[in-house]
């Protein structure tokens, strides 16, 4: 049976086309000619055609609660993933935290995120990071003397090879520091997570909003979904212009229910006795030496890095 | 029996001019199965919520175990003895985990970590809910939830559990099978207030039939006396049961309470003819 293959997403083909760009600004002047070009082109068409992400904030949840990792020690996923990405940001040069990034995305899947899921999630962030690394790699100049130069207004656009130095280097970091924030989410359920940042003596009253935010994105997804179906079978989506009325319509009763919502929410808690404060009985996982090698080995890499000035 | 929750002369509004409840006096005891009807906005959320020390009476006052509800300290020990599960579960669930949902009323009482994981796993293996333990409320069915709700109120050990239309959002299998629970519950030990439409359900269960109307207490009684009354009941927009009703048309003393009494009931007049 054929597999139908999926359609690019709006998001997907942006960060595509910024990679391409990116892709070859970055290694412009540094291969030989049809390389860059080439290399660009097939990263773009990766990003492009290859990831497919839908209903981001689930499929995060699914994916920690599925993970391989989910079994693992939860402070020692969070003190390790935060300690990478601390020596990641101090690295000088770019293939150390290219390292990271690879590996941390090698353990990403192989705690149970497929490949195009996982760039899929990276769409949106990926995007931001190739943003900005384009914006470093070209400047205005009043005269065309880089590698490559596009005229612009009265000047040129101008990219040279200290702006590409530069911005391997944040890129590289950026990408490592994505890949380390992506194994901690990716791996640990948000309870877990919560239960150490309430160990952490971060204060109570944000780690209670977190509970209720993650507990009512569910309920609103779900509330949503039913009013939209309602509406649909009822032609509030014929043509543009009642599509966005009822979608108006919608949220805005959406945001009226949740008021309600909250205070009945707040009723079932008092009645159990809550006082200001929510509170779990956190479960804890042993600690693994295997698992701490997962992340003492780079880490110990990474040190010798910085050491030989990396 | 010991008596559990009393309230004297007990009046509630949400806003100024509209009583939700006026003048409410009633007592329940430990180990009484008793069954609220009314039609909605009769009062019996209002009551619930009265009782469950969430809302706090204007006036009149509601007495726990003997000692009167009137400092924070006493509502604290008010919610602790009396456990109130929602209706809709979805409004009582709130945690990331089952387990974690079932410790959060033992968390809140701020018992020894070892006192409330032994709570958490009591209550789990009672309704079944062990292998659902690290599951999310959100990839739950219908008939788990309410389970979880039930186990986490139930964690808390209250003496008095009072369920708003347990089997509002419930399949007949769930329905039956959260039945089993109340009679585990009631052979326990607990006082049980259920808030229900099912006429049937209450002359079939309880020992006891409180009926709201407008904010007041119409009829407190045995099933019998209450049900009696059509014009009282047709007033509140109920029926009489069928069983009832059966019951009278064929003559029987006493009424048979369950299809089974019913058959035996039968059975026996065609022997005796």
């Amino acid at each position: 049976m054929r597999r139908r293959v999926p359609r690019p997403e709006p998001l997907s083909l942006l960060t595509g086309a910024l990679a391409a760009l990116v892709g070859w600004s970055l290694l412009a002047g540094s291969l030989p000619r049809p390389w860059p070009a080439a290399l660009a082109l097939a990263l773009g068409l990766a990003l492009a055609l290859g990831g497919h992400s839908h209903g981001s904030a689930v499929q995060i949840d699914r994916l920690a609660r599925a993970s391989r990792w989910a079994g693992m020690n939860a402070p020692l996923k969070t003190v390790g993933c935060c300690g990478l990405l601390a020596l990641t940001l101090c690295c000088r040069t770019p293939w150390p935290p290219l390292g990271v990034f690879v590996y941390t995305a090698a353990l990403c899947m192989a705690g149970g995120a497929g490949i195009r899921r996982y760039l899929g999630l990276a769409a949106l962030p990926a995007a931001f990071v190739l943003l900005s690394t384009a914006a470093l790699l070209w400047r205005w100049a009043p005269a065309p003397d880089g590698l490559a130069d596009l005229p612009l207004g009265g000047g040129w656009l101008v990219l040279d090879t200290a702006s590409q130095a530069l911005a391997r280097l944040v890129l590289a970091r950026a990408l490592g520091a994505l890949g380390c924030l992506y194994l901690l989410s990716l791996s640990t359920p948000l309870p877990e997570l919560l239960a150490v940042l309430r160990q952490a003596h971060v204060p109570a009253l944000l780690l209670d909003l977190a509970v209720l935010i993650y507990r009512y994105i569910f309920l609103m997804l779900d509330t949503a979904a039913r009013m939209r179906i309602a509406a649909a079978s009822r032609l509030g989506y014929e043509g543009a212009g009642r599509s966005l009325r009822t979608t108006g319509l919608v949220y805005a009763n959406l945001l009226g229910r949740s008021f309600g919502r909250a205070r009945a929410c707040q009723q079932a808690m008092e009645s159990r006795g809550w006082e200001g404060e929510i509170r779990f009985l956190a479960r804890r996982h042993p600690v693994r030496a295997a698992h701490i090698a997962l992340f003492a080995v780079p880490a110990a890499g990474l040190l010798a890095a910085l050491a030989v000035g990396g | 029996m010991q008596e559990l929750l009393r309230f004297e002369d007990v009046s509630y509004a949400y806003e100024p001019g509209r009583d939700a409840l006026r003048g409410l006096s009633l007592s329940v005891a430990a180990g009484e199965r008793v069954a609220v009807l009314g039609a909605n906005g009769a009062g019996k959320s209002t009551f619930f919520l009265l009782a469950g020390g969430v809302l706090t009476p204007a006036a009149g006052q509601v007495v726990f175990e003997g000692a009167p509800v009137r400092r924070p300290a006493d509502l604290s020990r008010l919610r602790r003895g009396v456990g109130l599960v929602f209706q809709d579960p979805d409004v009582q669930l709130l945690a990331g985990t089952v387990e974690e949902e079932v410790s959060f009323g033992p968390m809140n009482l701020r018992l020894p970590e070892g006192e409330v994981a032994r709570r958490v796993e009591t209550a789990l293996a009672a309704f079944e809910l062990t292998e659902y333990r690290r599951r999310a409320p959100q990839y739950l069915s219908g008939g788990e939830k309410k389970r979880v709700t039930l186990a986490d109120v139930l964690a808390m050990q209250p003496r008095l559990l009072l369920l708003d239309e347990p089997a509002a959002s419930l399949d007949p299998a769930h329905a039956r099978q959260l039945e089993g629970h109340l009679a585990r519950l009631h052979r326990q030990g607990l006082a049980l207030v259920v808030a229900t439409h099912d006429v049937d359900f209450a002359w079939r269960w309880a020992g006891r039939v409180l009926l709201f109307q407008g904010g007041r207490l119409a009829a407190d009684g045995t099933p019998e006396t209450v049900f009696a009354d059509r014009v009282l009941l047709a007033g509140c927009g109920l029926e009489q049961p069928v069983l009832f009703r059966a019951g009278r048309a064929l003559g029987l003393e006493p009424l048979p309470r369950t299809v089974e009494q019913l058959e035996q009931a039968v059975g026996k007049e065609r022997n005796t003819l």
